[in-house]
């Protein structure tokens, strides 16, 4: 079995004021683990600690307790570091540069060759569709772009880890799109992606996983499979349905939906099997048995809603 | 390599500060201020007032070199102190320390970035106090890798006083705190007048040795104009007083290397 590529055991970060000022819990005992070329969301509402966990991840911040591991390593490990690509959430740069320079300035710290790195450089920057603005200071860029810049930055050296702390965060629909099909051509070439974000609905999209933390503690952790399975209601679709069997179901709490292509009917999981069984001795026909799952937003506001309300 | 990129990077940026720009132009305006009597007495100077004369243009080349001089102090502390703060201000660090640097390796970086941009300042002294020798009508006597390298050994120390007290503070009190240790370095040099309260005495012995004694590196022992005033020093009191100061800079560098390490990096 290979090691997991992210790992945190019982990770506990508290922030301290100097001189025995107050005391934040930012990280309560965070456990979780990344496997290689899955790709993670990493959820919660701001102030949950989500920020605080990259930032220990990336050895910016030391924990105060708990495992940490990164492709095998310490974090901030300079070979970890070698692995990794990273976006910070609310990307900086030296704003008197131009992309290709910074471009440039990042590939020399990331060790790659010198007769690599203008072809590299020109790739990367096609890539996230900044080609023609290659030669424009950074510091006129707008958000966007600058966001984009990001990312191509964190491809340089071809890393096997990607953290990306919203990646798509001041990007509009068609370039939220274009990084989401880019983290999708990552994913099928085997990269492992641990993706910070608030869009639930991409994230449903691209990620294997998810961990769900709130106030410091992971609240739900899991493979997307798993987490939005509800358990509890079952979807059957039958071609017909008599109506004095549609009343019955109904009094057993099932919903009906009658269409085109037959009927949808949404029932309790304890009650399948009679259901099932009473269509059949109907003359129905069952089509379809599959557990009703919820969308990501459904269980993140189950989960989190309450607290991000408060 | 990863040193010489980081080091290149900070020098690019001082290069483009507006404060540092600021700094210059007033300083230029300053020097030619400064400057100008010294055309008018070379001009006035006949045979009859020549030794009057030339006493009042080494008096008034030694003020501008001394001024010179103490602001490449506050030069050298600030940019240090400005250097890896900015980065966290601006959160540009998190993208650098992304990479496979070390943090050692970044404040070794910015250290060095602050060093090129002394260098620069120290030639531009070096060429000042021949110009303005030449403008006095004067030679300068002393050596010219004397008056590069003592300047630039006393500015690393600054340098490397005010990143060490950066790692801790915000870059303005390291700034404070590093002139003021550099005051107090000056105050407490031992005088021909012994003090007379014992504790005083050994409290001002104990900071003797324990801060940088940067009067030792101070080129106005050797940028002298007047051969009567020049001061014969050997070759073995440069090597002690400079390996003195390269040390001094070198162990303080080590502690702010030491404090970085335990530090939080996130965006101020």
């Amino acid at each position: 079995m290979t090691a997991p590529a992210l790992e945190f055991h019982n990770v506990t970060k508290t922030y301290r004021r100097w001189l025995g000022g107050q005391q934040v819990a930012a990280l309560s005992q965070v456990s979780f683990s990344v496997a290689e070329g899955e790709v993670c969301a990493f959820l919660g509402p701001n102030g949950a600690g989500k920020t605080t966990s990259i930032s220990i991840l990336m050895g910016f911040l030391y924990a105060d307790w708990g495992r940490i591991r990164v492709l095998g390593f310490e974090p901030g490990s300079v070979h970890a570091k070698k692995r990794i690509g990273f976006v910070p959430e609310n990307f900086a740069f030296y704003k008197h540069l131009n992309a290709e320079k910074l471009l440039r300035f990042h590939a020399k710290l990331a060790g790659v060759a010198v007769e690599r790195r203008s072809a590299l450089i020109r790739d990367l920057i096609a890539k996230v569709g900044l080609s023609g603005y290659d030669k424009l200071k950074i510091g006129r860029y707008s958000r966007g772009m600058v966001q984009r810049l990001g990312i191509a930055q964190s491809l340089l050296g071809d890393p096997e880890l990607l953290i990306l702390d919203e990646p798509t965060s001041g990007l509009d629909p068609s370039g939220r799109k274009e990084v989401r099909d880019l983290i999708l051509s990552l994913k099928a070439a085997g990269k492992t992606i641990f993706l910070s974000s608030h869009l639930l609905s991409e994230v449903e999209q691209i990620c294997d996983q998810a961990v769900i933390i709130d106030r410091g503690r992971v609240v739900r952790a899991g493979t997307m499979n798993t987490l939005l399975v509800t358990g509890d209601q079952v979807e059957i679709i039958a071609n017909t349905l008599p109506e004095d069997l549609e009343a019955v179901l109904r009094e057993w709490g099932a919903t009906i939906e009658r269409n085109a292509r037959g009927v949808r009917i949404v029932t309790p999981g304890g009650r399948t099997r009679e259901v099932v069984e009473r269509l059949w001795l109907a003359g129905s026909d069952v089509l379809r048995l599959n557990p009703v799952k919820s969308s990501l937003e459904d269980l993140y506001m189950k989960l989190v809603g309450k607290s991000e309300a408060a | 390599m990863k040193l010489r990129t980081i080091a290149a990077n900070t020098f690019g940026i001082f290069l483009r500060d507006k404060l540092l720009i600021i700094f210059g132009a007033l300083f230029v305006c300053v020097i030619l201020m400064m400057m100008s009597p010294l055309l008018a007495v070379r001009a006035r100077t006949t045979a009859s007032n020549l030794e009057g004369m030339q006493s009042y243009v080494l008096g008034l080349v030694s003020a501008i070199m001394y001024m010179v001089s103490g602001a490449g102090s506050l030069l050298a502390a600030w940019a240090a102190a400005d250097a890896v703060a900015t980065e966290m201000k601006s959160g540009t660090i998190l993208a650098v320390m992304a990479r496979p640097v070390q943090r050692w390796e970044f404040l070794l970086g910015k250290y060095l970035g602050v060093l090129m941009l002394m260098a620069c300042y120290v030639v531009m002294m070096f060429g000042l106090s021949y110009l303005l020798a030449w403008m006095g009508g004067q030679r300068v006597l002393a050596a010219s890798w004397m008056l590069l390298a003592y300047p630039m050994v006393r500015y690393a120390i600054y340098a490397a006083i005010a990143m060490a007290v950066a790692t801790l503070l915000h870059p303005v009190l390291s700034w404070v705190f590093t002139l003021l240790l550099g005051v107090l370095a000056t105050l407490v040099v031992p005088s021909e007048e012994p003090i007379a309260n014992t504790a005083l005495r050994w409290l001002s012995a104990g900071l003797y040795y324990l801060l940088p004694s940067t009067q030792f590196l101070s080129e106005d022992r050797f940028l002298n104009i007047k051969q009567a005033t020049l001061r014969q020093t050997g070759w073995t009191e440069h090597f002690l007083t400079l390996t003195y100061g390269v040390d001094y800079a070198l162990v303080v560098l080590l502690l702010a290397m030491w404090s970085f390490h335990y530090r939080s990096l996130k965006r101020d």
